[in-house]
Order: C-alpha cells, then structure tokens, then sequence
C-alpha cells in the first residue's frame, strides 16, 4: 500500500514537474498559473477545519485548486497525487493580517504625513525570500501593509504567497483592496526627530487626528466636485471638464464609499476611540485595529463599531504607548465580542503564528479553536475574504498547511502547504533541494572567479610582476631602487598580538 | 483558570504577603514541600509523583518517597510537575524600561572601555519586567550591559561592563544578586559597510577595505587594552603593588585576566567568533560565547577550544537570503552534535518569556528534548561557575523551582507555582493586573 | 608664428583641435581648401543593411554617402583612403547617454520653478520634485564636452543624448559626435522623454521610495492630459471657470508628446521589467524600456507587447573591493553569469534592441561588453545591429542613419580589422562627412622608468626662431602626468599627459593666433633630461628639455 502510494507520489511528481520544484527552495521563474492543478487526495489526517471542529483521521479531496471534499475515506482517481497525512494535522493556510514582506523598496513613503497615492500593489516584489520562509510557516495569504510612518499611508494589498509566480500574480483575486492609517507615536514622529531637521506636522496626537479630518474634508469636496461632474454629464452636458484627478484623494473617497478597507495601526485607548469618532463623523468603517496593543481597554466600543483588531501576541514595552499591552489582550476582546486576529507585522514572526496563537490558550484561556481562528478564520473575515479562505470547507481555495504535530505547539513543524491545490512548500523538497543549491552557487562563484583571473592575465601585467623586469636598467638610481622594494606589508612592526589575518583578505573581490 | 486564580488567592492568605500583591510577593521563609508532582531533576530520570522539600532557601530533599518535616507548609502537585527554574543568561532585564524611552534605559555606557561599570547597580527590582518575566518560569538571569535589545543604539563599547546574574525576585538588588560580576562584556568589534545614519535616515555604504581597517585597528585596540590590564594585574600583585596608582578600570579587569571572570563575547559573524576564539586563546582568557549566528560555520574551532555557546533567539530571521529557512533552528543540534555546549538566551527583556518556546523550536528541529532543557536550565548555570547553586532540582542547591501544568518549553503551558530561593513567589504582574481590571470593567453603555 | 604667414601646400591640412580630452580623433578639416569629399578604395564595407561587401568602395561627400559598392567610380576631386585590410562599418550609436549635454550648471530644482519660490523640501507631487522636461538636449549641446572625442574615438559617431538628474531629466536629441558650433550636432530633436523612476528625494523628500516615484509619474501623467482639456476647454469658454494653472512641466511634456516622442522607461531586473510594462500599459505610453539586461527571463514577455528594449552593457559584476567572506546571493550570481545573454534571448523572442553604454565611464569599455554578449549567444551581425540600424530605427532616424547606404549621413567607423576583435583598433571616424584620424590610445602601459615631476627647462626651434617653455610637472605613481606649460603665449594645462617606460606625452590647449589649438609633446627622457617632438597646427618641431638637479626631488614613486 506504502509503495503505491509512493509510486503515486512520484508519478505524480513528474506530472507536478515545474510545480513540483516550486515547493523546493528554488523556484521557477516564469510558470503559469493556469496550469492544471492535479487531483490531490490528503489521507488520514487530523482535520482542523476551524469552521466545523477537528475531524481525526479524515481525507480532504482537492479539485481545480478548490477543496472539493472534507471528512472520511475519500475516493481519488487514480491519477490523483495522494499525500499520506497519518499522523499529522491539517488547518487552513495561515492569514497573517499585518505584513510587510514582499515590497520593493521601502515600505514607507514617509515624506508626507498623508501619502494615500502610493500603492504596495505597485512595489510587490515576488522575490523576497520571506515568502518562502513563511510559507515554510504555514501561512498562505498576507496583508501587505504601508509602514505606520504617516497618519495616513499608503493603499494596501492583500497577496497569495504564490513563491515563483511573478509579482502581478500574487494579489488576492476580488480582495477589497486597503489603505493603512497610523496613530500615535510612529506617525508623530515621537521617537524619531532629529536636531537640526525641521518637524514634519504632526507631532502630536492632536495632531494627527486634525491631519485624518483635513485630509477627509478635501476628500469629501472633492467626492462632490466629481459627483458634480458626472451628475452634469449625465443631464446630457457637453464639454464639461471633469476634476483633476488627484491620486492622494482617490483612495479616501473609495474609504467614504466603503469600496477600501481602512487598517488603522493604534496602540493606546484614546487614539483608539478617537480614529472611531472620526470614522463616524466622516461616514466611514475601520475596518480592522493594528496592533491596538490597549484595544483591550475599549474592547466593549471596537466591537460597537464591528471594528476588527489585529494584534500582537505578547510583544510590549518597546515604547511608552506599548508599555500596557498585555498578552492577554486577544483573548480579552474576543471575550468582549471583537473580531481578533493574532499577526506578525515581521517576517521572522510570520513562521511561527501558529505558536503566537496558542499563547492565548495559556493568556485568556481561549479554547484551542478559538485560538486557531485568530490565524484563519477571523483574519479572513477581517479581509473580506472569507468566502474563499480561512477555514477546511468544500468550495473554498485549497489553501492549506500539514503540520507534524499539532500547530497550536512550540512543537509543530510545517511539512506542507498548499495554496489553491498547489504544493508551494515542502519540507522533504527543500532539504532533498539544498546540496544542489549549494552547488550551483559554488559553481556559478567558481565561474566567475576563473573568470576574473582570465581578464586580469589577459589586462596589462601588475606593476609586481613587472618589478623583475625593471631591476636591471635602475642602477641609476639608487633612491627609488629602494622605494620600489618596500612592500606594504612592513610599514607597521609590532610586537604585539594582531587579529589573524585570512589568507583571502589579500585576495581582493570575488 | 478561574480555580486557579482562587487557589492563589488561598495560598496568598495563608502566608500573609502583604497587601498590593503585584511585585515582590514573596511567602515568608517556612519550610515547603511540594508533593505528588513529577519532578524533572535534570539529574536523572524524573521521578514520578515525587516531593520536594525547600528549607533554608534551598532544596532539602528531593524523592519519590520523602518525609515532609513538620509546620512545612504543603502544596499538593498533583498532575502538575516541578523543573528547575529556568535560567536566561542574556537579558537587560532591570536595565531598560520601556526601549524607546531613552530616560528609562541604562544598557550601555558611553566610551570603549566601561569594565568597571556593573549591571546590578542600574537594575531595577520593581521593573515590571521582572514579575513578568517569572510568571513564565524563569528565576534567575543574567543582566548583561552592553548586549543589544531594543533600545540599543549603535554599541560603541569594546569592552561593555559587568554582567550580573540575580534571582528575579528581591526588595533591592543586593537581595536579588547571585553574582554581581558574572562575566565581563565584550562588543567583538564587526566590520560595517552598511551604516544607518539616523540624522538623514540613510544607508551609507563603505569600502570592505575601509572598514576591514577600521576593524583590525579596533581589534589591535582591544589587545592593547587587555595588555595594560595584564601589567596592571600583576604590578598589584607585586610586593608593594597597594601602593600603585589606582584606577578603577584596570582593577576591574584584573579578575578577567586571572581568570576568574570569564569574558562574555557577542559575536555573531564567523569571521568575528573566530577571531574573537582565537584572540582570548591566545591571551588566554576563557570565553563564552554570545550571539552566534554564524556558529556553525566555525564550530571545529569551538569545539576544540571549548568555548560554550549562548545562542541568540532561534525564532529569528536566517541572517542571509540564501541561508536554509531553519538555519537558526537547526544550528542548535548541529552545535550540540559537534560537542559544542550550547544554551539559549533571549538577548532582551521584554521578550526573555520567550525562552522555552526558543528551546522547544530547537527541540522541533532536531536537537534532543533533554538538551533543550538543560540549554535553558542548567548549562548557563555551569558556564557562569553557577552550577552548583542552581540549574537542578537536587538537595543543596537553591530552591528555584517551578511547577507547571506541563512542559515549561511549550507555549500553553501554565506555570502554577514560582519559587526562588525557597520562597514562593507570586507570579502576579502588570499585565495579569490590567487583564483582571479590563476584564471586570462593566460593559459600556450604547 | 602667425597663421598667415605660414605657406599651406595645397593637401597640407590645418590642425585646429576643437575639443579637450584624451588623444583621440581629431578633425581633419579646415579653412578653405577643406575636402568634402572622401573614398574608402577596397576596403572591406559592412552596410548592415545588407551583406557584407569584399573589397568595396565607399564615397562620402558633402556629408552624405554618395556610392557603397565594389564597382564605384571614385570622382576626380576625392581624398582617396586605401582601405586595403581595412573594414568600414556604419558609425556606432550609443542609444541613450548624456554625452555631449552640458551638465546642469545650478543644482537641479528641488521643486517646481513656477511663480511660487522653490519650497527646500518637496511636499507631494505639485512640487514636481526632480522634474526637469522642459530642458531639451538640443539646446544644452555641449561640443567640449572630452567624451564627444573619446566616445568618437571609439567608434561612436552618434548618441542618443539627454540631461542628466531626477525623474524627468529633460528630451533627448539625437546629436552626431562632431562639429563646430553646438547645433551642428544636432540631428533629430526632440526624439525621447526619459523617466525614471528612482525617488531623488531620501526621506523628507517627496517621493522617497519606488512606489511613491510610481505615483508620482502617475500623477504628473494625469496632469499633463487634463491639463490639455482644461487649457483647451478653457480657451473655449473661460467665463465662469476657475483658470486652469500652468505647469511648466505638463507644458512640456504635452509638448514633446505632440512631436511622437518615445517615452523611456526603465527595467533591468525582471521584477522591475514587468512591473514598467504594466505601467507602460497603464499609462498608454508610446515606450521604449531600458535596461533590460535580465531580457533573458522576460524576453516573450516584452515581445508580446512590441516594445523596443535599449540594453544596458554595464554587466552586473562584482564589486571590486568586497569582503570575501560575504558571497554574494545565488541570484545575484545568476543574473552576473547570465545578463550577457539577454541581448541574444531579446534577439530570439523578436524583440528590436539597441544598446548603450549605460554605467559604462570608458568607452573602451563598450565594445568588450559588447563582445561578452556576443560569446554569450548573441551573434555578430545582431550585435552590430543593436549598435546601428536599430538604434536609428528606435529613435526615428532610420531614413538618414544606422547603414551604409546610398543617401544616407556619412557616419563611419573604419577599423583595421573585427570590431569585435579585441585587437582591432579604430582608425578613421567619419561624422557628417567629416574625417578623423583615430590616434593610438595612449595610455600608460608600462610602469614609469622614473620621474617626471619637476620644472623642466625646454627649448624647441619653431620656424619663427628659437622659443623656450617651462613645464611644471607633476607625475603619478602610475605614470599619469599632471602640470601646466607656460610660454610667452601663455600657460596652458596639461590636460593629457602619461609617462610609460622612458616615453612620455602631454598635451595642452593654448591659444594660437586667436584660435585655441592642442599641442602634443612626445618624447623621451633619462634621469633629467628629454627630448622629443612638438605638434601644433599640424607643425612637428624637436625639443630638448632639462630639470635642474638642484629642483629634482625623488618622491616616493615606484610601487607606493
């Protein structure tokens, strides 16, 4: 039974071909998306459904990138690809709701303290390594973020870990696309100003509220200037000249139209409920907290407003506005009726979610499904997308992660993971993958090195080995036959101990 | 959670700490007897519905079968399980506050060489790190100057300062103090092409020749001031030798040159653990370690030279793009398989609870479960010479002691029970107190 | 000496050195008597345009090709050049560069040079930060700028050439590599709006990241077309409407749009490759990409939209001084060993490229690079092509430039053998018509036997008598030399000066009867004597030289 099995698996390896190398380190420049994804049959796992319960010793059918069945022994076709899952747990790829991975440059454009006109979707960089390292932990959908530099940042992306598609591939097909706010310290610049260098307004948390509102206001005149227009139009005007578009306003009127989510990164209370205030004074949704480390504190009014928060496990204390967060802040505002959602806002963080979620288990006593959802199902209700991810159901993405134990442990390794039916990691390819990695580059570098040393011969000799050359005719002068034989080597004698000098210090570039 | 919380308020009552409860509350100095527990010694195999017995401050007794003396104060373990408290040799803790306000940071000193500044004196007892910390089972740590963390602007410090190990529990931090010179501090200088300027918010980039230069002459510098320490060192010895020009520093470094403090080196670049081997070889200094990133890449060379190993968090980041995914994870067992002892810190304050789920992540990725205990138990005790007080649950040595719901490395357990130095030690802390406030707070008015 | 008084032989041709720089090609032409007519006789002729010609003729005159072929009758009154061994090729274009453009002489505008005054910190993208296009190439020709005569030298008769700095730099022009006055290098103007897309800003600066240099040009785009509407609606019926306000910048890029300018974009990885063709696409651009040089991943991707690809030939390599204990990423060393390839890859999926020169500071340097996408794959006549007709087919200017053809513009490159031969030298240059003799490169190639520094007494016998100069010298360890020459015609810098061995040269630029000229010294020297020969206005005089013993100080030469 083993041996078909692994016969199965390797047949279908060589079906997978490109898509199978994907799941190893390397990735494939170049594969199309639309490539058939196989059958694949996932066989006697534990089942961490999140929607429905734990189911022990199941099977998940996926077809076309979609689960097609959950539960029980299911029967494949025999060209299936069949992952023996005995042993090891199965959960919903992990959606980290606050990231910022994956982007070309830098993540803030902090000039302004309203830079709505910049868009992450336009920097995506598909070949950060970070994908794959959190892939490598379990996670499958990311919310990529603005930096938290301004009061108000920049649009926001929400993206498919696919590592090896190329960046136009990885947005969320059909997710409402977002804009980052920042409260507090980061955009008032508390910790960072400088002598010398003017201040950038604002500096206060006064401050910042007032640059929300402005910004809202033009939006709002400027949503009116262009509902103008078009009312204009369509009476039937001719030559009427519509509004200069104006990129920094877009965004906030898509807001006023709930056609944008707005993140809002926060930490203390205030800042909180003030964001709220305003939201409800200009007509608009927030849709999730970031970090909101003392959400906690006004957990009851966060979810009155049907406010998301996503949030930290247990970092704190970095700076005055996080010295009251606590861990258990998530289990806290789940208690009070929040949607929460535990995230990384790190790439090193993002590999290992799934043990920031089970501290909630030990901080709030959240049960072990409560504490799942706050890496699945609730960060992807806070994203809208919910409808194609976030929990084991039929009809949702096969976006999924195999564990070796299960996750909500120190002790859990990803083995697999899965996004739309697709093995974009695997822990067996990546190790069976290293020695030729390895190799390659040592090649590649020995190339270049052989290179190197092909020009240097072929390019006028080095002034060394012209010194033996140039002994005989310098009779005449002394005073410089000296000077060319002092190396540079003796300028300094000491007696005492130096730092061991590598051979290859003198060897120059490779 | 709610049975627990009562049976805390119970044990509080009935050895009549006082009021507040947050810091500091530590149960008067009666005999304890901790019974039906499985206790992991670390000193064999764990023993099974066992007792420990605390007197004095240290561990009286430890077995399946022992007598609990009388007026002992008895605290039924049943399905929980003692382990030595867990030791974290790395931290700021006391040290910093809040990292982002400079005002509550005292890390690290101005100039090259601070060896006579000592991290007890800056330590903090009513630090709301320290309850924190505790309430997830470490007892005792070492508080390093000079050593990174959040706040750590770019450490200018060759030589940093005196590291101390404390017990995380004490009115002052006499009370608190296991060694107030546990180790000297090293910055290994490193070799920066890449600065971050603060002022103009940019990367400046350097010559590699440049900076290599600049490196060696903060090497050769290093080697000139551990010279003077020598000579200083011996001219005290000398006959007459009170009677020489004092100066503080070089008189602080005279224990580091007779070897008996050993230096605490971060390093974490191979190019810079080896060199950094390699000089206190020569000048023969005994080393430990710190950092170790790039570890692997030199551990032939510290393994023959012994130099024990405190590794930086394995929960972060591979420091290059090709580096395998699980570098950090997999280096651990790949130290300990080549002989190399190995233990795990946390670098910092506010995250040094996560030092069991470092070890367990470890654990996860090949090194054996034993060792990934012992790395956050017992081996930082014997690198710091403190072995024999601590780092085991065996009679004779200081009743630190935890008693958990179940493995302390993993990220669900509970610790129920803290102990050090005999004494039962709440586990209380800021942050269980805003949670209990917030969790009260009626709910809001709509 | 004066001019005048100077018999001329009919064929003597007056040296009248126009521009500073290396030895390189310098002009032969002059006043009166200055042949406009020029035969290349059996050589071997590379049209481009078509195959190959053994033992061809070539005949230029009056700054066009007038015959290409083997069977040519050369006309009476042409300067017959032997072309025997020798190959002519179409003159090389650089396709985008910034020789021949003077540089900025005020720093570049943080902000929008409108009626308001320029804020120090650019505040969003109304400051239009690093926004220069209203700056045309055409009229910021700089002929004295030294690359005009190194890049020439070369083989470069024409560049495609734009100012230099921020995101809208200016319009390129089309310029040939020669001529007196600066708009007669000017050949096609405006032919390309390069962007780019690199924030100037750091961060106080607006834009300071990639993506706010991307909503910036969003921006700036949007506002150059509504700009147009509004202006025109304007004038239509202004009662009643709030003005619309001029921008300097929409002006002229409205402008150069309305004169079918190509706008440059950039993309050399892949990442940023896809990325520019998406926005290319977004922004309805009429586009050519530079960069290109990982075309070898891309490559069907960029022909699926038509688009022409300048290629850059600075191939990534590894940094000189770096630390050998940090190797470079597995991908890093990936696109070094594989960039070379793209312009074949390009080449394959039917892309047209054309190359330039990029990162790339010495021309010397260009043709080996070519050289290194050729042994990756590329083959010669398609690496010829990316250096002539396409560039001159990306730019518009394929009527009158990139072969050899009948009518079009005399640009010629002839070589003494392969141009991409590693030994073969340029000989001859044609540029409108317009011969110049390629000197050997004279750069040190051997270390110096001594040293010239010092104040050096020399004398030399011109046909007005005997004349003395003093040259203060100032040598390198590598030979380089330094100084100035001062005369009773005045002092002149030395500008081009290398010792190699016992051989020596420098060159000044002094005034000459009112016409400034170069005059090269060459010679020899031992301990503190030399000697050697002057050539000013096409005039050789011998020289003699010598440093008192009492001033000759003994530097630390040699190998410090």
């Amino acid at each position: 039974m083993k041996l078909r099995t692994n016969i199965l698996c390797l047949a279908a390896a060589l079906a997978f071909g490109i898509a199978g190398s994907i799941s190893a380190r390397e990735k494939e420049i170049g594969v199309s998306v639309d490539a058939a994804t196989p059958v694949i049959l996932i066989r006697n796992a534990t089942i961490l459904t999140v929607s429905h319960g734990t189911i022990d010793k199941g099977d998940i059918l996926i077809k076309d990138g979609k689960i097609a069945a959950v539960g029980g022994t299911l029967k494949a076709p025999a060209d299936a690809v069949v992952i023996d899952a005995a042993g090891q747990f199965v959960t919903p790829g992990i959606i980290d709701c606050h990231s910022h991975i994956a982007v070309d440059g830098s993540v803030n454009e902090g000039s302004v303290s309203v830079s709505s006109m910049v868009n992450i979707a336009d920097v995506l960089d598909s070949n950060d390594i970070s994908i794959f390292r959190d892939l490598a932990g379990g996670v499958t959908t990311a919310n990529i973020l603005h930096g938290s530099a301004n009061s108000i940042g920049g649009q926001t992306v929400v993206i498919k870990l696919r590592w090896g598609q190329p960046a136009a591939k990885l947005p969320f097909e059909g997710a409402l696309p977002g804009i980052k706010f920042a409260l507090g310290e980061n955009p008032k610049r508390s910790n960072f100003r400088t002598a010398g260098a003017p201040d950038r307004y604002p500096t206060t948390r006064m401050g910042v509220e007032e640059t929300i509102r402005s910004a809202f206001t033009e939006a709002r005149d400027y949503k009116k200037s262009w509902d103008d227009y078009n009312k204009r139009v369509a009476a039937g005007e001719k030559n009427a000249i519509p509004p200069r578009r104006n990129l920094k306003l877009d965004p906030l009127v898509e807001v006023l139209e709930g056609k944008r989510y707005v993140h809002s990164h926060c930490y203390r209370e205030d800042e909180i409920l003030m964001l709220l205030r305003v939201a409800k004074e200009f007509g608009f949704h927030v849709q999730t907290f970031q970090h909101v480390l003392e959400g906690y504190k006004v957990a009851d009014e966060i979810a009155a407003a049907g406010s998301g928060a996503s949030t930290f496990s247990d970092w704190w204390a970095y700076k005055a506005e996080a010295y009251d967060a606590i861990p258990y802040n998530a289990a806290l505002m789940t208690k009070r009726g929040v949607l929460v959602s535990i995230n990384s806002d790190d790439a090193a963080e993002a590999t290992h979610l799934n043990q920031e979620a089970a501290k909630t288990i030990r901080y709030g006593g959240l049960t072990h499904d409560e504490a799942l959802k706050l890496v699945t199902l609730n960060p992807a209700i806070q994203l809208g997308i919910d409808k194609r991810v976030g929990s084991i159901d039929v009809g949702k993405d096969a976006d999924l992660a195999i564990y070796n134990h299960d996750p909500l442990s120190a002790y859990a390794v990803v083995q697999k993971t899965l996004i739309d039916g697709r093995l974009y990691f695997d822990r067996e390819k990546d190790l069976a993958g290293r020695a030729a990695f390895e190799k390659e580059k040592k090649d590649l570098l020995e190339k270049a090195k052989k290179k190197q040393d092909e020009e240097k011969k072929a390019g006028a000799k080095k002034p060394e080995d012209k010194k033996a050359e140039e002994k005989k005719p310098d009779e005449k002068k002394p005073e410089e036959k000296k000077t060319e034989e002092k190396k540079p080597e003796e300028k300094k004698p000491e007696d005492k101990p130096k730092p061991p000098q590598s051979d290859a210090d003198e060897g120059g570039a490779l | 959670m709610k049975r627990h919380f009562l049976s805390f308020l119970a044990i509080i009552a009935a050895t009549s700490v006082l009021g507040a409860g947050i810091c500091n509350a530590q149960s008067s100095a009666a005999d304890v007897a901790i019974t039906h527990a499985k206790i992991f010694t670390l000193a064999g195999a764990p023993i099974e519905d066992g007792t420990v017995v605390i007197h004095d401050g240290k561990i009286a007794a430890v077995g399946a079968g022992v007598t609990i003396p009388a007026g002992a104060q008895v605290i039924d373990a049943k399905g929980l399980q003692v382990y030595p408290g867990l030791f974290d040799p790395v931290t700021q803790m006391g040290l910093s506050e809040i990292g982002a306000v400079s005002a509550t940071v005292d890390t690290t000193e101005t100039g090259l060489f601070n060896p006579d500044v000592t991290a007890a004196t800056a330590i903090l007892p009513s630090s709301a790190h320290i309850p924190v910390t505790r309430a997830s089972g470490i007892t005792e740590v070492i508080a390093a100057p000079s050593s990174g963390g959040f706040d750590s602007r770019n450490a200018t410090n060759l030589v940093g300062g005196q590291a101390s190990a404390i017990h995380l529990a004490g009115w002052t931090a006499e009370e608190m103090l296991i060694n107030k010179r546990a180790a000297m501090v090293v910055d290994w200088p490193g070799i920066e092409t890449r600065s971050f300027d603060i002022s103009t918010l940019s990367t400046k980039e350097k010559a590699f020749a440049d900076a290599k230069k600049e490196y060696d002459t903060k090497v050769n510098e290093l080697a000139d001031y551990i010279e003077q320490a020598r000579h200083y060192a011996q001219a005290l010895q000398s006959p007459g030798g009170s009677g020489i020009q004092r100066d503080v520093k070089l008189e602080a470094m005279a224990p580091v040159i007779r070897g008996e403090m050993p230096l605490l080196v971060f390093a974490d670049k191979a190019r810079q653990i080896r060199d950094a081997v390699e000089f206190c070889d020569k000048q023969k200094l005994k080393m430990i370690l710190a950092g170790g990133t790039e570890a692997w890449k030199e551990k032939d060379l510290l393994r023959s030279k012994g130099v024990p190993v405190i590794l930086k968090p394995t929960l972060g980041e591979p420091p290059e793009e090709d580096d395998a995914y699980d570098r950090l994870l997999t280096q651990p067992e790949e130290l300990h398989a080549a002989g190399i002892k190995i233990a795990f810190g946390s670098f910092d304050n506010s995250f040094a609870r996560r030092l069991g789920q470092d070890a367990a992540n470890a654990v996860a990725h090949g090194l054996p479960y034993e060792e990934g205990l012992k790395a956050v138990t017992l081996y930082p005790a014997q690198m710091f010479g403190l072995d024999s007080q601590l780092g085991t649950v065996e009679t004779g040595k200081t009743a630190n002691l935890i008693v958990t719901n179940g493995d302390p490395l993993d990220v669900t357990t509970d610790v129920r029970y803290v102990f050090i130095k005999g004494q039962l030690t709440s586990t209380d802390n800021k942050q269980k107190a805003l949670y209990e406030k917030y969790l009260s707070r009626p709910k809001a008015a709509h | 000496m004066s001019l005048r008084s100077v018999h001329l032989p009919l064929r003597r041709i007056m040296l009248l050195g126009v521009s500073l720089g290396l030895l390189g090609a310098t002009a032969a032409w002059g006043q009166g008597g200055e042949p406009r007519t020029f035969a290349i006789r059996g050589a071997k002729v590379v049209p481009v345009s078509s195959a190959p010609i053994e033992n061809a003729t070539v005949v230029v005159s009056r700054g066009i090709i007038t015959a290409v072929g083997a069977n040519v009758t050369i006309p009476p009154d042409a300067w017959v050049i032997e072309g025997k061994g020798l190959t002519v090729y179409p003159g090389l274009i650089d396709g985008f560069t910034d020789v021949g453009v003077a540089p900025a002489t005020s720093p570049a505008p943080a902000a929008d040079s409108g009626a308001r005054p320029q804020p120090a910190i650019s505040r969003g993208p109304e400051d239009r930060p690093a926004t220069t296009p209203w700056r045309i190439a055409a009229d910021e020709v700089n002929p004295m700028d030294p690359r005009v005569e190194t890049w020439r030298a070369a083989g470069f008769t024409t560049v495609v050439a734009a100012p230099k700095g921020g995101m809208f730099p200016g319009q390129a022009a089309v310029l040939d590599l020669g001529g007196e006055r600066a708009g007669d290098l000017v050949v096609k103007s405006p032919v390309a709006i390069p962007v780019s897309l690199q924030a100037p800003g750091g961060f106080r600066n607006f834009p300071g990241s990639v993506m706010g240099g991307i909503a910036y040009v969003r921006q700036v785009w949007l506002d150059a077309k509504w700009d147009v509407q509004a202006e025109a609606a304007y004038e239509n019926h202004p009662r009643g409407v709030e003005r619309p306000k001029y921008d300097r910048s929409d002006a002229a890029l409205a402008a150069a749009f309305s004169k079918l300018a190509v706008v440059l974009i950039p993309g050399n990885t892949s990442l940023q490759i896809r990325r520019s063709l998406r926005l290319i696409e977004e922004w309805k651009l009429n586009a050519v990409l530079y960069g290109g040089q990982m075309g070898y991943d891309v490559a069907p991707e960029i022909a699926a939209r038509k688009l022409p690809v300048l290629v850059d030939l600075k191939w990534p390599e590894a940094e000189k001084d770096s630390d050998p204990e940090a190797t470079p990423s597995l991908r890093t060393l990936r696109f070094r060993d594989r960039a070379p390839s793209a312009p074949a890859a390009l080449g394959k999926a039917g892309v047209k490229f054309a190359f330039y020169s990029g990162g790339i500071a010495a021309p010397k340097d260009i043709l080996p690079a070519v050289k290194k996408s050729i042994d990756a794959g590329l083959s010669p006549d398609a690496a010829l092509r990316a250096l002539t007709l396409s560039p001159a087919e990306i730019f518009g200017v394929a009527e009158t430039l990139g072969s050899i053809e009948n009518g079009k513009i005399a640009n010629l490159v002839v070589t003494d053998g392969d141009l991409f031969d590693k030994k073969t030298k340029v000989k001859i240059v044609f540029v409108d018509g317009r011969k110049y003799e390629v000197r050997e490169t004279l750069r040190p190639s051997e270390p110096p036997k001594g040293d010239l520094t010092g104040k050096w007494k020399m004398s030399f016998t011109t046909p007005q008598g005997q004349e003395e100069a003093t040259a203060d010298l100032s040598m390198q360890p590598d030979g380089t030399l330094t100084g100035s020459v001062t005369s009773d015609r005045g002092t002149g810098s030395v500008f081009s000066g290398w010792v190699s061995n016992d051989k020596f040269s420098f060159t000044i630029n002094i005034s000459i009867e009112g016409s400034s000229g170069d005059v090269v010294f060459t010679g020899t020297f031992e301990g503190t004597s030399m000697k050697g020969s002057i050539q000013a206005m096409g005039y050789n005089f011998e020289f003699t030289g010598s440093k008192p013993t009492r001033m000759a100080t003994v530097q630390a030469g040699g190998a410090q």
